[in-house]
């Protein structure tokens, strides 16, 4: 297995660090009220975007899922639209109409946007790599989406066709155990990463909690795509640390189960990895840190800024 | 409009090809998918020959897979491509609805006028005598699907240069074609020949009682009136040519010079288009109005596989005919 260089370490650690602090903010702002919009957080499950988006090139294709904003914070989407888009206003990336289930973006990041409707990432995502392929260019698309997610019809529909057509798609499953109530046991037959052998690609279940982990299976399978050796799927075994949703009253999990989680925090542990292996010390990760929060912050107070829609926005874009 | 200066005699399905063939020869980002497409040429004959030109890179037989092939349409759309992606048949717009509906018509708007996403999905429609689920006439069902355009011709020229329109688009566009004009001969202008989405066209000018028709029974309406002219009634035909951008200028025009309305299409009077053209008449118009508006449409029962059964269902000439002389 190769060495991931001090260098990315660190790198990731930003990263995931920056998608928990974002996620405080956005729960503080919910509760004073200034967020339009529902809220799934991502807490405890950073290192699966951190580790599957650093492996992107700019000009590659993310298509994300609802489970925190990570996903496009790697991507390097601006993270004052982002906020924006939770307030409903103009400084959205959507221009004003706001993220119950965030619809933000970017072209110029390869940001494809998001849909509602579970499932609808996997055809969007074979189109996107089958584009990728026919003009010829050597982009890839990576689809992140949740153990629910997985038992959507359009899941086979669409995993077989890009694996028939060898198109240059990673499909990453983030295993958190709970399809919003429902325990994976007790909705799935076999396990997910098994299915790649049906369709004839590599699988690999490894644990989401290490950001290492991600990252490396991830970068194999975006090389291999790149290459045009076609899909692979990814099974990341994850946590979540609160509810699927802000409010959620979790009835169908204990609070013994949810503080064991605590333990398995993926920035943590990889804080105590980085100053065990002498890679950072405590006071870099505490500067990082507050680095980071300052950046927020100050996005914040961007987007804070930016005045509500009118109504004529309801009528904007709706055609070319 | 094109400068031309002759015609060609085609068939729709024909015409549907040419289109298809001459936008892939204008443009390299133009591609075609869906069941049979490729070997096959489509079950009805609209793709064939495409492979043989343009090879397997751009037209591709895709598994039966309707989420897919118009989801992923949808993907590579945002993405650069211009794809026309096949529904084999127009019913399976069930398998795709979320597709269909929520994602080609409204990805561009959900995010903020981003991307555009210039698709056309090709449905086809009506009745053949293959039941209840094939021979849908499906297009009422996107009325509400703001943000996709829905397109329907009635002949091989429009089928021709509104494919092409539809293709040049940067809007989504679902694209009826009735299964029972396939083989229907037309004049088709030589040239580019292009058809302005949203646009009626009066198909037949008159001045007693204006049918807005569409699909197949823009025909049927057309000979209905010619039956009616020996009885001295003068009938204009209004061919919308599909429902979204609607035409309603053209349409309130002949509805004012007539004052008497018949809607013919052959999908089931409950939930069809015609409930929704009348409503707006009846908004728009009303003052011109001389006698009710008439429906013509199928009852509101499945289409049996029976074909022996349909001609007592599907609307006709005949059927048109008799709702006009039952207007006051």
């Amino acid at each position: 297995m190769t060495a991931i260089s001090p260098a990315t370490l660190l790198e990731l650690y930003e990263s995931m660090v920056t998608m928990k602090l974002w996620d405080q903010t956005a729960l503080r702002l919910l509760q004073e009220g200034r967020v339009l919009a529902g809220y799934h957080s991502g807490r405890g499950q950073e290192a699966i975007p951190a580790g599957g988006v650093a492996p992107l090139r700019r000009d590659d294709y993310l298509m994300y899922a609802h489970r925190g904003f990570g996903y496009t914070i790697a991507k390097g989407m601006s993270l004052a639209a982002m906020f924006g888009d939770l307030m409903a206003n103009t400084a959205g990336a959507t221009g004003g109409l706001g993220a119950g289930i965030p619809h933000f973006a970017d072209p110029e990041l390869g940001i494809l946007g998001q849909g509602g409707t579970l499932g609808s990432c996997f055809g969007i995502a074979t189109g996107a790599a089958f584009s990728a392929k026919y003009r010829g260019t050597d982009q890839v698309v990576v689809c992140f989406f949740g153990d629910g997610t997985a038992n959507r019809g359009a899941f086979h529909e669409s995993v077989n066709a890009a694996a028939a057509w060898k198109l240059p798609v990673v499909w990453i499953c983030e295993n958190n155990g709970y399809a919003v109530s429902v325990p994976v046991a007790e909705s799935t037959a076999g396990r997910i990463v098994d299915r790649a052998a049906g369709y004839g690609m590599p699988g690999v279940r490894i644990d989401g909690m290490d950001v290492t982990e991600v990252y490396r299976a991830t970068c194999e399978a975006v090389d291999r795509a790149r290459a045009g050796e076609g899909p692979t799927l990814i099974e990341a075994m994850c946590h979540r640390f609160r509810g699927h949703y802000e409010g959620d009253p979790q009835v169908y999990r204990t609070d013994e189960e949810t503080e064991r989680l605590l333990a398995l925090d993926p920035i943590t542990n990889l804080a105590a990895r980085l100053v065990a292996d002498g890679i950072a010390t405590e006071e870099r990760l505490g500067e990082l840190e507050v680095r980071v929060q300052d950046t927020i912050d100050r996005a914040v107070e961007v987007a804070s800024s930016a005045p509500m829609p009118g109504p004529e926005r309801l009528y904007e874009g709706l055609y070319v | 409009m094109s400068q031309a200066t002759t015609t060609r005699t085609l068939t729709f399905s024909q015409a549907i090809r040419e289109a298809l063939r001459e936008e892939m020869e204008r443009d390299d980002r133009v591609f075609v998918w869906g069941e049979d497409v490729a070997v096959y040429g489509g079950i009805y004959g609209a793709t064939a020959g495409l492979l043989e030109q343009f090879g397997p890179g751009r037209v591709i037989d895709t598994p039966i897979s309707e989420t897919m092939i118009v989801g992923a349409a949808v993907g590579a759309a945002i993405t650069g491509l211009r794809p026309v992606a096949e529904l084999q048949s127009s019913g399976y717009f069930g398998i795709a609805m979320d597709e269909l509906y929520h994602k080609a018509a409204r990805w561009r708007y959900m995010h903020g006028g981003v991307f555009t996403v210039p698709l056309v999905i090709r449905l086809p429609e009506g009745a053949k005598g293959a039941g209840p689920e094939h021979d849908v006439s499906p297009e009422a069902l996107f009325l509400s699907a703001s943000g996709a355009y829905v397109v329907i011709p009635s002949d091989p020229a429009d089928a021709l240069g509104l494919m092409k329109s539809a293709i040049r688009d940067d809007n989504p566009v679902l694209f009826f074609e009735h299964a029972g004009l396939y083989a229907y001969r037309g004049e088709v202008p030589a040239g580019d020949h292009l058809v302005p989405l949203g646009e009626a066209a009066v198909k037949r000018e008159g001045s007693d009682v204006t049918v807005i028709a569409w699909s197949r029974m823009v025909g049927e309406s057309l000979r209905a009136a010619e039956q009616l002219e020996a009885e001295g009634i003068d009938v204009e035909v209004v061919d919308p040519r599909g429902l979204r951008p609607l035409d309603l200028d053209t349409i309130l025009e002949s509805v004012a010079k007539t004052g008497r309305v018949v809607i013919a299409h052959e999908a089931p009077k409950t939930g069809g288009a015609g409930g929704e053209v009348a409503a707006i008449i009846a908004e728009e118009a009303l003052e011109f109005l001389e006698s009710p508006i008439i429906r013509v449409a199928s009852a509101d029962v499945p289409i049996p596989q029976s074909r022996y059964l349909q001609q007592f269902l599907i609307p006709t000439a005949a059927s048109v005919t008799e709702a006009i002389r039952r207007l006051d």
